[in-house]
């Protein structure tokens, strides 16, 4: 399940020495090659057979079915737009999950403020969208449009605008897409580096930092429920149109924003992938394991914990922006705690500290959601879609309790059974 | 001429060489007298007739029934005079039947039919448009029935209408008002001295409230009563007729503090305001006046404000006090960071709603001793919850806090999910009567008997825990097992039943402060999850996992600083409940830069967690 | 030597009173106390640590041994004092600045960060490898990973290049610790009982290189193990209930009369 793309050469070249067996080739190869190897990547590739097949070469199969077959069955009518639709929202959710198994999954930090980071990347691309949405060609006194949804009724007809009704300035920015793809980056990110700077600065730790982050993203969320701070309260970010000039409700641009998205995660995961196979991945995972004794080492934890969550906040705003053209809808509701605690439950049942993990997760937890919410008529009863509730609790008790590596750890675990 | 004659009877101080007599049989024979009931002896030529009713007695609270027909009837009676002296005697009863003639009087709604007064308040029609009336006896306002048992319907040409002038209906109305102050009841009383003074104030109510403000047994209402006159005066006088005496008004109601006083004052003050400066002297001196006065006034009810909200930020505290207890003490015996707990408290309050249902308690047939059974049903049942998280889920999860976090969050959305489906999405739980209402500390400053309740209960429980903690053998092990757990097993501690009781009681404890919490606030499934379990957290944050005192200053310092900054204003902005919130995260944080273990942070080789 | 004389001695050297301190004394301590609550758990009048020697602190358990490392290695803050290395006041800075500075330590428990190999246990010691960047886009060279393999040959642990570091067993835990802090070549060890856990055979060779070391490190030893002490032959600091008790060589320790007191209680 494992993406591998360097260092697939050099696991082959690690099977044979190792099939060789003796001590000082394998160290010979060290030394030339000069990679670590994890004993366990070691046995597995030592098995051969399908295993390591599957391990090659499904990542590859799946980039293929998402970039190809599944366009591909819409355009033949196999699957309807809203499915395209939803594997691209979900997608989004996986970035965000990426980037939270970065901070938790290898840094160790709980930060249940994804949400708040999602939810301001996803403001800045709704606020984009709501520039050129709506009712065309109603302007204040400063040429600007105003946005539909900055009103809940929306009093004006073309020409009628009163004086007084200006776009804030706030608003202004946001106008054109390049300027709104930086802002929902920087912004998120900025946000993450002083969260991040105050925790961090003063070593809360563990669980302080985690409800720090939480109570964080509640008061963000009360702050964007607000009506008096023109970002459209509870009612959210609506009535979008266009998209660089394209329609949104274009099938067409739909399964151009799902491949956009895919692309993106693909791209997200590089990144991390390469991160936490550095050098620099390595000092993260000691974090993890040990932060105080690698003060003693006279590495600063903070710079390297500040590095990644405003990495991983960055990545999380990068999601927001491509869910909200998608959804159609932004509202304050996917910044409420449980959304910012429902992230963590996608990368805890894909699996914390594998990135494939985080992705296979986030899919599974969604794809679950969007099958158990919605009535069925079972053999001995009705399943209503409230019980919905009661699978995510189970989730997050099993998981925990029973599944701590989560869906990626029982996949090794079946592969090593298979050998 | 009419305030002339007010400010005599209120400045000169003949009031000393005033006789006293003993009028008890003067007016309303039915009504007994107040011992040392002292009158002013001074009959003002002018003012209305009513003044002289002003009742010098307070009246039981129902006069004889064959009396009020009488002066009822004595309404049907051509004379003017009889007229009104039957509205007069009315009012004198004291009687609040009476209140509701006197508004079907001035509403028109008494008839007469069959020469005796009725209330007919509907005119129903037939078929072929006939009018008919059903009549109700005036004093029971019960329908009157025909032979058959049935309401007697009377065709409309039968009644004959009893219309009241203007003036008389303007009479009717201040004797509904008067008619309150000689009411036994303090209640009626209060409201009536009240409402006799608002603006433009009922002239003819001056010499009772004169009366009262000096004699009535009740503090309260000689307060109210005292401001009242003023208020009436203020009314009655103006700087440009006789500033000496409207100034001295003002400045009694400064002095006073009244609330009641200030916007007439700031009225007065803006009018002022519009005339230019130095004009004429005595504008400037009232306009002084009334300045000095409304400053007094908002000095006095700013602080009165200030203590109020600290009052109210105290019980917040203490119900986060509750919450955080309980957390605080598993996250340091087990390690373990309960999320579920804020549904512990809201299964705590649907205990309360359960056991007021077994009661049967509501408003209108209170049932006052279901809160009594309520507390210690909270309690269990909250902490058999608790108990059963322990067993299932958490006890695998020691020293291990976030994945336990998840964990707990998950029962928390099944819990929740549970009680909504059971019980819908809001329900009502009716406060006991003796919660209802406050005690006034001071002028103006009332302290809700449910708050006051909330902070006791906390205060106990507090102590309860102190002494578990400190001198039961449960706490010993406790405490033993907290510092150390391999320690503890092997002098024979059975750890695993500590933590169960712990976890159980901490549980109960959060059940505690649900079952308060509904004394002063609303229950709803989620109420745990939106808001308590975060801002009780950060009660643990900044107190430390360490020792009670830490839990119980950060829970009262966060409470407090809530309430106390939420009605602040800042220009024309208020800060309101989202921005306090906001604020106090920043706080928080700022705190924990200073203090990253909270309050009182355990020390030495047991610091790492 | 008596104890007033040998902190008049120290006393001449003090950094604040005198130039000579670089010169003779790597680390310095002066009058520092550590006090939690109200329990005083170091007061050292004056202790200098000379350029490129080799100190072994013994004491009772409790004598605050490993607090004196905390103190020097800024994990716990002096209540009172100054702490010196070369020629600088370290004694308001943090672990890693303090770290950078070049005073590397070695817990008492050996810390290894479990969920990394050994070689990456290793690579993370690297000097000079301390920020992001160089981290992010950086490579190990091959002379840096010669180097690793050769100090991993040295005490055994070849063998265990690429195991997760919490398979590893105690020994190899501490073997580890002590390579990690050899390759990060700090001017000054603070080795916290290097030899708690390990077979003769192991002591003798930690030993072996800990003496290899003197050569050009500065290094402070703490241990309880008398042999090992002994295999050592260095200067000796007796510390009991956080004072310092006696100074001298092996043998001189060993016959004060108080240290003899102490070590076998009343």
């Amino acid at each position: 399940m494992r993406l591998k793309v360097g260092s697939v050469i050099f696991k082959k070249t690690a099977t044979a020495e190792s099939s060789n067996g003796g001590n000082a080739a394998r160290l010979q190869s060290f030394r030339t090659n000069g990679l670590g190897l994890k004993s366990q990547n070691a046995q597995v590739a030592a098995t051969g057979g399908w295993p390591i097949f599957v391990q090659r070469y499904v990542p590859w199969a799946l980039l293929f079915v998402g970039l190809v077959m599944i366009p591909l069955s819409y355009y033949t009518g196999l699957i309807a737009i809203g499915t395209v639709n939803m594997l691209g929202r979900y997608m989004a959710f996986a970035i965000v999950a990426v980037g939270l198994d970065l901070i938790w999954g290898y840094t160790g930090i709980l930060s249940l403020c994804q949400s708040f980071f999602f939810a301001l990347g996803g403001y800045a691309m709704g606020m984009y969208l709501a520039h050129h949405g709506g009712p065309e060609g109603i302007i204040d006194a400063n040429n600007w449009k105003i946005p539909a949804c900055l009103y809940v009724v929306y009093p004006y007809k073309v020409g009628e605008a009163p004086g007084d009704a200006l776009v804030p300035w706030f608003w202004k920015p946001f106008y054109t897409l390049p300027v709104t793809a930086l802002l929902g980056l920087l912004i998120p990110g900025l946000a993450a580096l002083v969260i991040g700077y105050v925790g961090f600065r003063s070593r809360v730790r563990g669980v302080y930092f985690a409800i720090l982050t939480q109570a964080i993203t509640v008061a963000g969320w009360l702050v964007f429920c607000m009506n008096n701070m023109k970002l459209c309260g509870t009612n959210g970010l609506t009535r979008f149109d266009r998209i660089a000039g394209f329609k949104l409700a274009n099938p067409s641009v739909k399964v151009s924003l799902y491949i956009l998205t895919l692309l993106s995660l693909v791209g997200v995961y590089a990144l991390c992938r390469y991160i936490v196979k550095s050098r620099l991945g390595r000092v993260l995972i000691a974090i993890r394991d040990d932060e105080t004794t690698l003060r003693f080492s006279g590495y600063k934890p903070y710079i390297y914990k500040l590095f990644a969550f405003v990495l991983a906040g960055m990545i999380a705003g990068l999601g927001g922006m491509l869910y909200a053209p998608q959804m159609g809808i932004f509202t304050p509701a996917n910044m409420e705690a449980s959304a910012s605690i429902l992230v963590v439950v996608w990368v805890a049942v894909g699996g914390r500290g594998a990135l494939s993990g985080a992705i296979l997760g986030a899919l599974a937890v969604n794809l679950l959601y969007n099958f158990f919410t919605s009535e069925k008529d079972f053999l001995l009863f009705v399943w209503k879609a409230e019980f919905w509730q009661f699978i995510l609790g189970g989730l997050f008790i099993g998981v925990v309790l029973l599944l701590p590596g989560g869906l990626i750890d029982l996949w090794r675990r079946l592969v090593r059974a298979a050998r | 001429m009419a305030f002339c004659v007010l400010r005599t009877s209120f400045y000169n101080s003949n009031r000393r060489d005033t006789k006293i007599l003993p009028v008890s049989y003067v007016g309303n024979p039915r009504c007994t007298p107040m011992p040392k009931v002292r009158i002013l002896f001074r009959i003002f030529a002018i003012s209305f007739s009513l003044q002289v009713l002003s009742g010098f007695f307070i009246c039981s609270a129902r006069a004889d029934d064959g009396f009020i027909r009488s002066e009822i009837h004595k309404l049907t009676s051509e004379n003017t005079a009889t007229r009104k002296d039957a509205v007069i005697a009315l009012a004198k009863t004291g009687d609040m039947r009476v209140e509701a003639i006197l508004q079907s009087y001035k509403l028109s709604e008494l008839y007469v039919w069959n020469e005796a007064v009725v209330l007919c308040k509907e005119i129903i029609e037939d078929e072929d448009f006939n009018e008919f009336c059903r009549v109700a006896d005036v004093l029971t306002g019960e329908p009157i029935l025909d032979a058959g048992g049935e309401p007697h319907e009377i065709p409309v040409e039968e009644l004959e209408e009893i219309s009241p002038s203007r003036a008389e209906r303007k009479l009717a109305n201040s004797a509904k008002f008067l008619l309150r102050l000689s009411s036994p009841d303090r209640d009626i009383r209060m409201s009536g001295a009240k409402k006799c003074g608002d603006p433009p104030g009922i002239i003819a109510s001056v010499r009772q409230l004169r009366e009262m403000s000096e004699n009535d047994p009740v503090k309260k209402i000689r307060y109210i009563a005292k401001e009242s006159l003023l208020l009436i005066r203020l009314n009655q006088t103006s700087v440009a007729s006789d500033p000496h005496a409207h100034l001295e008004v003002a400045r009694e109601l400064g002095n006073m503090k009244s609330m009641r006083g200030r916007p007439q004052l700031q009225k007065l003050f803006d009018a002022l305001m519009k005339t230019p400066n130095g004009a004429k002297p005595v504008y400037d001196d009232a306009r002084k006046t009334y300045k000095f006065s409304i400053d007094q006034i908002d000095g006095y009810q700013g602080f009165v404000g200030g203590v109020g909200n600290i009052f109210r930020g105290l019980s917040l505290g203490s119900v986060l006090i509750l919450m955080a207890l309980g957390l605080a003490i598993t996250f340091g015996l087990m390690g373990v960071i309960n999320m579920a707990h804020g549904e512990l408290m809201m299964i705590g309050a649907y205990a309360t709603f359960e056991v007021q249902r077994l009661f049967g308690h509501s408003p209108d047939n209170p049932s006052d001793l279901y809160y009594i059974a309520a507390l210690p049903a909270a309690f269990l049942t909250a902490a058999f919850v608790g108990y059963l998280i322990e067993v299932s889920v958490v006890r695998y999860l020691y020293r291990r806090p976030l994945e336990s976090l998840l964990a707990t969050w998950g029962i928390g959305l099944i819990l929740i999910q549970l009680v909504r489906i059971r019980y819908g999405d809001n329900i009502g739980v009716n406060a006991p009567t003796w919660a209802r209402g406050g005690v006034e500390i001071v002028q103006d400053l009332v302290l809700p008997y449910s708050r006051c309740f909330i902070i006791v209960l906390c205060g106990m429980c507090v102590l309860l825990i102190y002494y578990l903690m400190n001198y039961t053998k449960l706490g010993l092990r406790m405490r033993a097992t907290m510092q150390n757990r391999n320690m503890a097993r092997s002098v024979g501690v059975n750890t695993q039943r500590v933590d169960r009781y712990t976890f159980a009681f901490g549980a109960g404890i959060a059940g505690v402060a649900g079952c308060a919490w509904t004394l002063i606030g609303s229950v709803t499934p989620d109420m745990g999850q939106t808001n308590f379990i975060i801002d009780s957290f950060l009660v643990v944050v900044t107190g430390g996992v360490g020792e009670l005192i830490g839990v119980i200053c950060a829970g009262l310092g966060i409470g407090v600083l809530t309430k106390v900054v939420e009605p602040t204003q800042i220009g024309s902005f208020v800060v309101g409940a989202i921005w306090a919130k906001i604020l106090l995260l920043v706080v928080i944080v700022a705190f924990i830069q200073f203090k990253p273990a909270g309050l009182f942070a355990p020390k030495g080789r047991l610091s790492d967690i | 030597m008596d104890q007033n004389q040998r902190i008049a001695a120290y006393k001449e050297y003090s950094p604040r009173a005198s130039r000579l301190s670089e010169e003779k004394f790597l680390l310095f301590l002066e009058d520092i106390t550590a006090v939690f609550d109200g329990f005083k758990a170091l007061d050292i009048q004056a202790l200098g640590i000379e350029h490129n020697e080799l100190r072994v602190i013994i004491g009772p358990n409790g004598a605050g041994k490993t607090t004196l490392c905390d103190v020097v290695s800024g994990k716990t803050r002096p209540t009172t004092g100054y702490v010196f290395f070369d020629g600088t006041d370290i004694t308001q800075q943090t672990e890693e600045e303090i770290a950078l500075r070049g005073i590397g330590r070695k817990f008492q428990t050996p810390t290894v960060f479990d969920s990394l190999t050994t070689y990456e246990n290793m690579e993370l010691a690297l000097p000079d490898h301390y920020h992001l960047w160089p981290n992010l886009f950086g490579h190990t060279t091959k002379a840096q990973r010669e180097h690793i393999l050769e100090i991993l040959e040295r005490v055994g642990l070849v063998d265990a290049l690429d195991l997760e570091a919490k398979y590893l067993s105690h020994g190899q835990r501490q073997w580890l610790a002590i390579s990690t802090l050899i390759l990060s070549n700090p001017k000054l060890l603070l080795v916290d009982e290097p030899a708690a856990g390990l077979t003769d055979a192991e002591t003798a060779l930690t030993a072996e290189l800990l003496l290899e070391l003197k050569g050009d490190h500065t290094l402070i030893v703490i241990e309880h193990d008398m042999d090992f002490v002994r295999q050592l032959n260095s200067f000796v600091t007796v510390l009991n209930e956080g004072v310092i008790m006696a100074e001298g060589s092996m043998q001189e320790v060993q016959q004060n009369e108080e240290v003899i007191e102490a070590y076998l209680g009343r």
